[in-house]
């Protein structure tokens, strides 16, 4: 008895310290989802890489007002930092933002420029209930560990006009550089705004 | 005054005259789906006063705009006022705004006429006489199944005026309605403590004492302090009320735990704003359980009962009572009643008597509980059919109430009036009129949460009724219930079918405890799984002591016939009973300690070793449905036999397993062994006051089916295919 208590002992600094950061962590859920090549593609398949999630309807006013360059530029900072950038789709079929096919998908990013590493196409909306996605856009930054260290809006200022970007404050491409830096993300979390995803039962 | 000034103010007030006709202008702005516009409460605006100024918005039906926290998504209306030199406008006063649902989001929104007031700070150097000219900058985001964010630049003229300036003939009214009904502090105290996973929010005060707190609901100021689209259950206190909130981001994960929590409490047609601090839930906020189901909400039970009508309602509850004898539940009472039955079964009168005393005994019961159900109802808690055995304290008294039953079957000892028949080995409980009233009254007890076929709907019409109408239903079930026993100890023929009494019946007597004895088990089971292994320990020492008494207690009777004294073993009973209650008083008091836990462990326990099933919450049944899945409901308790029964024949096999599999279909369980409004309400949503209840969900939207209160394996995977099918 004495010994496994000496060992309890022991072992609680140790555990106390795991702690703190066990307490804020969010394990990112898994997913398995069909992308614009009609590849399945899944969460697992980029362990050790930094992955973004960014719900996407391309009739949103606020993801057009992001798509106005703000979000192709934020893609493709990113990849180039070697980030794996996801798209996702889940208007459901009928509602604003479906994308029938992959090849109607591709062509909207092609007119837009969009540089995602891929779009998922999430029409029954499988991978937004696992993240609970509520806007368009949404964000997740995951880190190399499988860890959400961010979600929320795009940046700190609610609104459909392009001319705020500019004074905005990015939270994903603050949270991403802290990742970068081995640092803690500064803001982990804020409230998205936008349209709401278009569940299927909406 | 001096001539100088008189001069200045004149003019302006020819002015103000002049314009008192149309003191304030402005001109409506279409947007799209919004006609926007500038309004004002007062005609005009005294220097140094306050004048209020309201955006009002009409939206086009089906749209709507956004309260200050959008909920889930969406974008609050925000205002950029461009003013005259010294003039401030405030903060927008946020009318309650309406819970708009889309999906599994929850937005916070309004629809039709809304004014967004704005108080307007008018300097004290503002020139009388002159006319200004305030400009608001609106953009909303305005959604239907779309959004689109629409813009309007408004402005409304006001003549700056001496004294206090009359309301405005169109808009005065209405904006100062708006701000009337504005959520406002009144003095409220709310204090918020983390549970677990539950965040409380209490909130006391008079201006909640007595009120109508169904459909209370709070709206935080911040989009990150809770979730937003769980339901929010309420528990009534004397002085204000609780809710059960689902804590977000800041309560869950933030490093530094919020010290306030905002927002808005709205009740029926009037709303709070509150400021809530972390600390203890006080007593008075709660203790008075939910509010009575809201009539919006029991529209399914309305609209149900409405088409079943009382004397349908009461000859359903009659065919109900019938077949309640046949229910699992009730096999032990059955036992005891044949038992009684052919005591004397070819002593026609007696036996006439004994079904009248048994009849009375039946009826009354069932009349005192549907009184105390209807009772408690109306004090606001959310109990239904089966109720009395949600509280441990019943169930513990029932298990004893059943192990002496049964040892007095055993002949371990026997009740009051037959000592004198003991010898003669022929008597029995239930022998007498009084006997067969309380074999009636505990019949009832037990029988009454089994809720079988036909009774459901009759007793959901039954608890929407006014009392009268709701006792009238009660007396054809409890009619129903004691039909069978009445009919045979008055109609001769049956009598003389049944075998001449004889040593046999001793045998069968003896024999027949054994129901009653497995009947105590089961009620020793439920009891743990409403508390926990230690007061179930305490009950098994009293069960030991209530038989020690009751073994002490025929001694004394066997002596007594003897001759002999038996003061000293009728003494030592009575201690054994008094120690047996106080243990189990003791045992139920240290209940409150630990409830969560059995909850939680009997919630989520599997059906058996094929289909696992998940705890159910409104949430999740939607949750799951928006995933494709095909969702059925096990509406269930420990105490109810008939779910147990279902459950373990219909609910387990192989069959289901793979069927379930097969359809893509998940089995969510709603456990109602105790308490819990959540429960409560969503079968009152579907006409029923007890448990069971099986629903089937098919996927992506779309209602439930209603499987019978009998399951076949077959019935519930015909129910399952189809439901995945019709999607």
């Amino acid at each position: 008895m004495p010994i496994t208590r000496r060992l309890v002992a022991a072992g609680l600094p140790a555990l106390m310290a795991a702690l703190p950061s066990l307490a804020h962590a969010k394990s990112a859920p898994a997913f398995i989802a069909v992308d614009v090549d009609g590849k399945t593609r899944s969460l697992s398949e980029f362990k050790g890489r930094v992955v973004v999630l960014e719900w996407v309807n391309e009739g949103c006013p606020y993801v057009r007002k992001h798509y106005s360059g703000n979000m192709q530029g934020l893609q493709q900072a990113a990849r180039a930092d070697g980030v794996i950038w996801l798209s996702v789709a889940s208007s459901a079929p009928g509602k604003q933002g479906y994308f029938p096919d992959g090849a109607v998908a591709k062509a909207w990013m092609d007119a837009k420029g969009a540089k995602p590493t891929t779009l998922l196409l999430d029409p029954q909306g499988v991978v937004a209930t696992a993240y609970k996605a509520k806007t368009t856009p949404h964000m997740f930054v995951i880190d190399r560990d499988g860890q959400i260290v961010y979600e929320g809006a795009i940046d700190d200022t609610p609104s459909a006009k392009v001319e705020d970007i500019k004074t905005a404050k990015n939270y994903v491409a603050a949270a991403l550089n802290d990742v970068k830096a081995g640092r803690k993300v500064a803001v982990a979390y804020s409230q998205p705004y936008g349209c709401s995803v278009k569940y299927k039962d909406a | 005054m001096s001539l100088r000034k008189l001069f200045a103010v004149l003019p302006a007030l020819v002015i103000a005259l002049v314009l008192g006709a149309q003191p304030s202008q402005a001109q409506p702005v279409h947007t799209g789906h919004i006609e926007v516009e500038l309004v004002s409460q007062e005609a005009g605006a005294a220097p140094g006063s306050t004048v209020y100024v309201a955006l009002s918005q009409k939206i086009q039906p089906g749209w709507h705009t956004y309260w200050r926290n959008p909920g889930d998504a969406g974008d609050a209306t925000k205002i950029v006022w461009t003013l005259p030199p010294g003039w401030t406008a405030g903060d927008i006063v946020w009318p309650t705004p309406e819970k708009s649902r889309v999906g599994p989001l929850l937005d916070f929104a309004y629809t039709g006429e809304v004014l967004l007031p704005v108080p307007i700070s008018v300097p004290a150097s503002a020139q009388v006489g002159s006319v200004v000219t305030l400009k608001a900058a609106a953009a909303f985001l305005v959604c239907e199944q779309v959004c689109v964010p629409e813009d309007a630049v408004v402005t409304l003229t006001l003549p700056v005026v001496a004294g206090t300036p009359g309301t405005d003939p169109k808009w005065g009214a209405k904006v100062a309605e708006t701000l009337a009904k504005a959520p406002k502090p009144a003095g409220l105290r709310a204090v918020f403590a983390l549970q677990g996973s539950v965040l409380k929010l209490a909130v006391t005060g008079a201006p909640l004492r007595g009120a109508d707190m169904s459909g209370a609901f709070f709206y935080p100021y911040s989009g990150k302090a809770i979730e937003h689209p769980p339901e929010q259950p309420i528990e009534r206190g004397p002085e204000g009320l609780t809710l059960s909130l689902t804590p977000g981001y800041d309560f869950t994960q933030a490093e530094t735990k919020p010290t306030e929590l905002s927002g808005v409490l709205a009740l029926n047609g009037v709303a709070y704003e509150i400021t809530a601090t972390p600390g203890t839930i006080p007593a008075e906020a709660g203790g008075l359980g939910a509010p009575p189901a809201a009539p919006a909400k029991a529209h399914g039970a309305a609209s149900e009962g409405a088409s079943l009508g009382l004397p349908l309602a009461v000859a359903l509850a009659f065919l109900g009572g019938l077949i309640l004898n046949l229910m699992p539940c009730v096999f032990p009472i059955l036992s005891m009643k044949a038992a009684s039955l052919t005591a004397h079964a070819h002593d026609a009168g007696k036996t006439r008597v004994q079904g009248l005393a048994f009849l009375v005994g039946v009826v009354v019961t069932f009349l005192a509980l549907a009184g105390l159900l209807i009772a408690v109802r109306a004090g606001g808690a959310a109990v239904g059919w089966g109720f009395q055995l949600q509280s441990p304290a019943v169930v513990a008294a029932l298990a004893l109430l059943m192990l002496l039953v049964a040892l007095n079957m055993s002949g371990v000892f026997e009740v009051g009036a037959s000592v004198q028949n003991a010898a003669s080995g022929a008597g029995g409980s239930g022998n007498g009129v009084g006997g067969s009233f309380l074999t009636g009254a505990l019949a009832v007890l037990v029988a009454a949460p089994c809720t079988a076929p036909f009774m459901a709907g009759a007793l959901g019409y039954a608890l929407t009724q006014p009392p009268l109408l709701s006792l009238a239903v009660f007396l054809g079930l409890a009619l129903g219930f004691a039909a069978p026993f009445v009919i045979l100890a008055f109609v001769p023929g049956l009598l003389g079918r049944l075998p001449r009494p004889g040593p046999w019946m001793d045998v069968l007597k003896k024999g027949l405890a054994f129901p009653m004895y497995a009947t105590a088990a089961w009620l020793a089971w439920v009891y743990s799984q409403q508390t926990g292994s230690i007061p179930l320990a305490a009950l098994l020492a009293a069960a030991v002591l209530v038989a020690f008494a009751a073994w002490l207690y025929g001694l004394a009777q066997t002596r007594q016939i003897a001759g002999k004294g038996a003061v000293v073993p009728f003494i030592l009973a009575a201690l054994s009973i008094v120690a047996a209650v106080a243990l189990v008083v003791v045992g139920v008091r240290s209940v409150p300690a630990a409830p969560a836990p059995a909850a939680g462990t009997s919630a989520e326990a599997p059906a058996g070793p094929g289909l696992a099933a998940e705890t159910w919450s409104p949430e999740k049944v939607k949750e799951l449905q928006a995933q494709g899945k095909v969702v059925m409901v096990d509406f269930t308790a420990d105490w109810c036999v008939t779910c147990k029964v279902n459950e373990g024949t219909a609910l387990k096999g192989q069959r289901l397993v793979d069927a379930f599999k097969a359809n893509d279909a998940v089995l969510l369980r709603a456990d109602w062994t105790k308490r819990d409004a959540v429960i409560a309400a969503a079968l009152a949503e579907h006409g029923r006051a007890g448990v069971p209840l099986y629903l089937v969900y098919p996927k992506g939207t779309g209602e439930p089916a209603v499987l019978p209160q009998l399951l076949t394996e077959g019935l519930v995977i015909e129910a399952v295919e189809k439901a995945a099918k019709g999607a």
